[in-house]
This record gives structure tokens, sequence and C-alpha cells, in this order.
């Protein structure tokens, strides 16, 4: 090859490089590619009114780990929500949100929200965009108005410039940061727990002996109210928890009024379940023995007390350390640990 | 990619040129908040309900949305764009202009008083309904689709406060309320009237209504779409303005 072909071979392949960088990325982000795994029923979230982005997906996950959503800039998202949970606030039965005032029910874990046909312990919210209106405007949480802080967001440069890029121009209202908000948490997907694999038959999903004892006893005790793959129905159920009278909770019925929704409560996915402890609307129980404890023998039958657990789970020592060996297979470590996720400081 | 610019070009062009090749004219329509009859003046301490109880009010809100002009063609389509928050306390809140309105004789002007079950449930929605404008309950989704706040001697409440925040979607208290209007003569588009619609807050306190003892609704339920129910009234009296 002569040196006059060699001088227009590099352009050529530099030019052909930046051709293939532009067609590849082209504005969307493989960042951002929403999952239906494969058996899964049909998302609940309503993809088509907010079609996620690379920049909408970043701008709402600078928004869940800035505390300018609070009052006083004290409490994000992120401070009772940390992934390596599986989002939730672990090892806090109550969460404390600004001025150090606690809540009145544990932080709930934070994944797989698009097939979430409610949202809270009691579903008082009814779509994943205004859940954040909930922590935002709770007096012991973040304590704020949503036009506060839009309001707030308005008087910063950097945040006019990611809306400009998330939304196309420059205003923030309080559509766009719900909607942003939606774009990163609807993106929690948790779907690659060892008993995922075991599932699609991938290596690593090997189930030991006990774990699949466990998932046996699993499938005969609790999958009516946990059924695979999302290990909730999405039902509220009262489980026979005694009262706690410093707290005297209701649950659903304070959204429904209707007494028969007394005591009742979200029965929540049992994915992640290890790393998001402790457990129940309160946070009372801080080990999965306590719980399948509480099923065995603790429960108390009220009026509105559920027909399943009304009569002790009949469990031996044996039976529950296989099902808490099948439960630690629904820890999805790819998701907890996932990068996309971390709080960037760009 | 030549062809892409002409066909984007075209495009443009139409986009830029259809307002004017669109059919049909805007209508005008008023929304006068008042105290019987009289133009509500917030804070001015001079009303007095049907129970007998002296009041002032200092906040009055309201929900318009789904409007729609019935015409001797039938329905003309429901102008959903017009969704609008009235609020005595704004003055630019009280003009609603609902563009190319198809030419035709209407008789009846219909709109939702509050917002419907589809908005209730739809997510983060823009413009007068952004859950931003503080109309919108937070630990229990749904709009406020009407309130009213205000002072009574009578109410033993704090600062002798009342406040009713009217909403709810669900059976069987959806406080949403279908509100059909006759015009006193049929309108076209074309003659350049403006529609003045009274909103008659007096009707919060109808059915007799005790504000010593009813001073206070801020959840859905029966209270709510009780009271939604008598307020469905506010909308009895209507003027046609020649502009």
């Amino acid at each position: 090859m002569s040196v006059a072909k060699l001088k227009y071979a590099l352009p050529a392949c530099v030019a052909i490089a930046i051709f293939i960088c532009i067609t590849a990325f082209d504005g969307k982000d493989p960042e951002v590619h929403f999952v239906r795994p494969d058996g899964w029923p049909k998302p609940v979230y309503n993809f088509k009114h907010n079609p996620l982005t690379d920049d909408g997906f970043k701008l709402g996950r600078k928004l869940f780990f800035d505390p300018i959503l609070s009052r006083d800039g004290s409490t994000s998202c992120a401070s009772c929500h940390t992934q390596w949970s599986g989002f939730t606030h672990v090892d806090h039965s109550l969460s404390h949100g600004i001025n150090g005032l606690k809540g009145k029910r544990n932080s709930l874990a934070l994944f797989n929200l698009a097939w979430n046909t409610s949202f809270m312990w009691d579903g008082g919210i009814n779509n994943l965009e205004v859940q954040p209106l909930g922590p935002i405007t709770n007096p012991v949480e973040m304590d704020n108005t949503l036009e506060n802080v839009v309001h707030k967001l308005d008087t910063s440069h950097a945040y006019r410039l990611r809306f400009y890029k998330a939304f196309g121009d420059s205003i923030i209202t309080g559509q766009r940061v719900l909607k942003a908000l939606a774009q990163f948490t609807v993106m929690f997907e948790s779907f690659n727990s060892k008993y995922d694999k075991y599932m699609r038959h991938e290596p690593g999903g090997e189930l030991t002996a006990q774990e699949l004892s466990g998932l046996n006893i699993f499938r005969q005790q609790c999958a009516t109210c946990h059924p695979e793959p999302l290990f909730t129905d999405y039902s509220f159920r009262n489980i026979g928890l005694p009262v706690d009278t410093g707290l005297n909770d209701i649950g659903r019925m304070k959204i429904t009024g209707n007494p028969a929704d007394s005591l009742k409560f979200k029965v929540p996915s049992l994915r992640n379940i290890t790393a998001s402890y402790p457990y129940m609307h309160d946070g009372r129980f801080h080990t999965l023995r306590q719980v399948l404890d509480h099923y065995t023998g603790g429960v108390v039958n009220s009026p509105t007390t559920d027909p399943k657990v009304r009569q002790p789970m009949p469990l031996t020592d044996q039976d529950k350390q296989d099902l808490i060996a099948f439960l630690q297979t629904l820890t999805d470590k790819e998701f907890l640990y996932d990068l996309r996720f971390r709080d960037y400081r760009d | 990619m030549k062809y892409f610019k002409a066909i984007g070009c075209i495009i443009w062009l139409l986009c830029w040129l259809q307002p004017a090749l669109a059919k049909g004219h805007d209508v005008t329509i008023v929304v006068t908040p008042a105290f019987n009859g009289e133009p509500l003046i917030l804070d001015s301490g001079r009303y007095v309900t049907p129970h007998g109880d002296k009041i002032s009010i200092s906040l009055f809100k309201c929900y318009i949305t789904k409007i729609a002009l019935f015409g001797a063609e039938g329905v003309t389509g429901s102008f959903s764009s017009s969704d609008r928050l009235v609020d005595a306390g704004d003055p630019s809140t009280d003009t609603i202009i609902l563009h190319n309105v198809p030419d035709d004789n209407y008789h009846t002007l219909a709109f939702v008083l509050g917002v419907d079950s589809i908005e209730n449930t739809n997510g983060a929605n823009d413009g007068d309904l952004d859950p931003a404008k503080g109309m919108y309950w937070a630990w229990n989704s749904g709009y406020i689709m009407a309130k009213i706040e205000g002072n009574s001697a009578v109410c033993p409440t704090l600062h002798h406060a009342f406040e009713f925040h009217i909403g709810g979607y669900q059976s069987p208290y959806d406080a949403a309320q279908l509100i059909n209007i006759k015009l006193p003569v049929p309108v076209k588009p074309t003659s350049n009237i403006i529609i003045n619609i009274t909103a008659d807050v007096a009707a919060w306190f109808t059915d007799n209504l005790d504000l010593a003892k009813t001073n206070s609704i801020v959840t859905p339920g029966k209270e709510a779409s009780d009271m939604a129910d008598r307020y469905r009234n506010m909308f009895g009296v209507v003027h046609l303005i020649q502009q």
C-alpha cells in the first residue's frame, strides 16, 4: 500500500469509528433498558406515559440522592433507602427523617416497582409516579412541598440543564420531578438471584438439598400470599401481629375507612429478604427465625386475621432451617451492587 | 437525506400553518366566584350562611375539567387541554378559552367539577393538574377537587377556622361532579360571545350546614361526597356577554 493511500486510511478509520459510536449510542443508553423477565406478568406501570431515557434516568438518580428534596436539606430518598439492603433502611425498625423525627412504619424495600399495584404498607398511593409525594410531604420524613422542591431546583443552573437534557426544555415542573424519579426507581429490577438462576437452569443456580427442601415447604406453606415470581400477591392481610399499643397502627383501614381492613398491611415481596431486615410494617422482627416463629406460635386471632394464618403453621425446627436456607437464595447481589444505582457526583 | 429534510420542512410548515388552516373559532368561558350572587371578596368577613353563621372566606379553589359543548349536532368532544384550577385569589385563572370550536348552535356547556378517576390514577399530570399546585393528597393518592377555607366565630377550632378539602375518586364516594349548564340562548362560536358562569360558594353551606358541628372535611369519604353533592349547585347563574 502506498504512503498516499495510508494518508487517507487514518482519517477514514477515525471517521468510521466516530460513525459507529454515534449510531451505537444515538441518544440511547444501554443503562436504561427495562427488562420483563421471561414468564413474568405484564408490568402495571405505564411506560408509554413516561418513556425511559438516559438523561431522565440520570436526573432521577440525582434527585434520589439529593437532600434538596427535604425542607432543610438534611434528608434524601437514599437516607432511608440504601441500595445494598434492597433500597430499604437496614437495621432500622422505624426510620428517622427530618430533625431526627421517627416515622410509624418500617421503610419498604424498593425493587420490581413496575409490578406494584399500589404503594406504601397501606396501599394509599396509587401510582409509582406520585409515590415520592408521600415522603416529600410527610412532616417526619422530608416535611416539604412539591411546589417548594420545584422552586428550589429552579434556582439551580445545573438542575435546569439536567431538565433540559431530560425533557427538551429547562422548565422544572412537579410532573417532571416525579417522572424523573419514576424513571430511576422503575429500573430497580431484581431477577438474578440464585433462585432465578435455578429456575432458568443457569450456572450458579444449583440449589442444595436443603434449599430445595425449603423451596418445597415454601410452595406448600407460603406461596398463597407470596407467589412466585414476584413473591407477593400485592394484597393486604392481617397476619395476626399483636397490636403495638405505642403505635396503634390500623393499617389499610386508614385508607379505606372500612373496619374489615383493620390491621391489614401490604404483603411484601420476599426477594432480597436477608438483606432488608428488620421485618414487618413496624420492623419488630430482626431475624427470619423470629418471623417463622410468629407463624408457628405467635399469631393473635382477631376478626380480620387472615384465614391462612389462623392455625399455627405445621413447621418443624428443621423445616424452618430449610425455609431460611431457601429464602437466602432470593438475594440478588447483581441488583444490590448494580453500579447504575450508585450515587454519582456527576 | 435530502428527502428527509424536504419532508421535515413540509411537516414543519404544516404545523406552522395549522392554526390558520383549522376550522372553528375560540369560545371564552369566564368563571366568577360569588357569594349569594355578589362577586366573592376574600377575607371580607361579610357573609352569612343559610344556618345564620357569620363567616369570612379566605380561600376558594376548584377544578373545572373535561369541558364539552353540546350543540344541534351533538357533543363537540371535550377540550381536555383546558383543564383548569380556578382560584378566587388569582383572577388570571378565571378565563378558560376553548380553541377551534366547530361551528354549531351550542345549547349546553358541560364539565367535570373536580377531576375524574382516570386523572386520579394515571400518575403525575402536568399543567393545572400538576401535583405541585397543592391540590393533591400525598398519603392517599388523589386530587383535592375543590377547597374552601375561612373562619367563623361559631367554629370551636384553632383561629375559629373551617376547612373543606373535598376529593375522593373511588365509588361510592366519588366526589367528581358532572355539571350540565343550559345556556340561555344557543351560542355560535362565530358570535364572539363570552359565557360567564357564576360559582356561587354559598352552595357549600346549604342544607342548613352548621359550622359549629361540621367545620373540617379533609379526607375522602361520605362526608366529602355529601359536601360535593351540595356544592355542585354552585353554577346556577349564566350570562352571555357580547364581546
